[in-house]
């Protein structure tokens, strides 16, 4: 049941996003929280996160991975020292549920550091050998009822398909094979739509059940998960979740299980969430206007955090 | 050449731009911070702005490389409902 005070604050870890070294390095290396993090996480790998990052191949690679995540959880504790930032409640849409593991203390973060970069590891190589020509399309201007229709058609045609993300009212995330895409993004345009980008490896599908025991097995088989220190919005359904157990589960069906960011700003608000502070380099989640229709967004960027004065960016 | 109003919707979506320096035809949009958010931003605001939407070819992300290329394609939909 929704309350009518809202003057709640939530902390929002984004999804991971193209992350450029020119945006972000001089961040991580001039702010002491990202420092004393960086450094925590080059001890637990071995090798530096930051010349991983700069020589990064591609934006998903691992040491870009545990860059996204020391960037978020970096800005986190900076907002909390500078900001007098204290949330209720916690939620991290996709990758962002590695940040609130350690945010919310339900692993150390030497052990999310690690965490993070075995995922990336298992992922490669599930990805190398398994569904090489799955890929995931976003896009926006297509309402729910018109993709439905397209899904219906590549359903008659006998297409593989599976929905990854409602991102927004009228923005979505859909798995489907390769040589499906020109076709699909034709539809898309057809509709009104406009295609953004497309993601390989894919994302958030019940086909990926394998890669999902695989983590489990060859990750989390180690990992023992303390009970969160705020409640965790489920970016699954909008549950909330408060015990270790349940964000261990949230991080492994995140690979099987779709995104569904409505369900999240349903939850804050009914919680009496009025303020959300995404923390790390968002580029989707805190823009989108879902978020920005119901919640008064402070952005906490790496740019926020350099200037001399700070003050928030409020939209 | 493009109208006034095509410049001021189209900076206020160019956070790197500065509000001194020239905007040139053939610059690189995404260098000047217009992202995938940004280009959805952006697209809504011309089409209030002009009073039309973009349809067909228009609606792809080359449509909104350049000044150059996002003003060709906003020209032939304004010619396309005059």
């Amino acid at each position: 049941m929704e309350t009518e005070d809202r003057s709640g604050a939530a902390i929002v870890f984004p999804g991971m996003g193209a992350m450029s070294f020119e945006d972000v390095g001089k961040f991580m290396l001039v702010n002491p929280y990202a420092r004393k993090l960086l450094a925590t996480a080059d001890e637990v790998l071995g090798y530096s996160v930051i010349d991983g990052f700069r020589d990064a191949e591609h934006d998903y690679a691992e040491a870009s991975q545990v860059a996204f995540l020391i960037n978020c959880l970096a800005l986190a504790q900076w907002a909390e020292a500078q900001l007098g930032l204290d949330p209720m409640l916690c939620a991290g849409p996709s990758f962002g549920s590695k940040a609130t593991t350690a945010y919310t203390g339900c692993l150390s973060v030497e052990d999310t550091v690690l965490m993070s970069a075995r995922i990336a590891r298992c992922q490669d190589e599930y990805f190398a050998k398994e569904h090489t020509d799955i890929v995931t399309h976003s896009f926006v201007r297509t309402p729910t009822e018109r993709l439905t229709e397209i899904l219906g058609e590549m359903d008659e045609r006998d297409w593989w398909h599976d929905m990854a993300c409602y991102v927004d009212d009228d923005m979505h995330m859909v798995s489907l094979r390769e040589d499906a895409l020109e076709w699909f993004k034709e539809r898309v345009r057809g509709a009104g739509g406009l295609s953004l980008y497309t993601m390989r490896p894919p994302l958030h599908s019940s086909a990926f059940a394998a890669l999902r025991r695989k983590a489990e097995e060859e990750v989390f088989a180690g990992l023992s998960f303390a009970d969160p220190r705020i409640p965790v919005v489920s970016d699954h359904d909008g549950t909330l979740l408060r015990t270790g157990d349940q964000i261990r589960n949230l991080l492994l069906d995140g690979i099987v299980r779709q995104l569904r960011w409505p369900l999240v700003v349903d939850t804050l608000r009914a919680q009496g969430v009025g303020t959300v502070h995404v923390a790390g380099p968002d580029s989707l989640f805190g823009r989108v206007r879902r978020t920005t229709d119901n919640f008064e967004v402070v952005r906490l960027t790496p740019r926020m955090a350099l200037r001399p004065r700070a003050a928030a960016d409020r939209t | 050449m493009w109208d006034q109003q095509f410049e001021a919707t189209l900076r206020k979506h160019l956070p790197y731009l500065g509000d001194d320096e020239e905007l040139s035809g053939g610059a690189e949009l995404r260098d000047l911070g217009l992202d995938s958010m940004g280009t959805v931003e952006l697209l809504s605001d011309l089409e209030k702005t002009y009073g039309l939407r973009f349809v067909d070819d228009a609606l792809n992300l080359e449509t909104f490389a350049t000044p150059d290329t996002l003003w060709s394609a906003l020209s032939g939909l304004r010619a396309a409902n005059a």
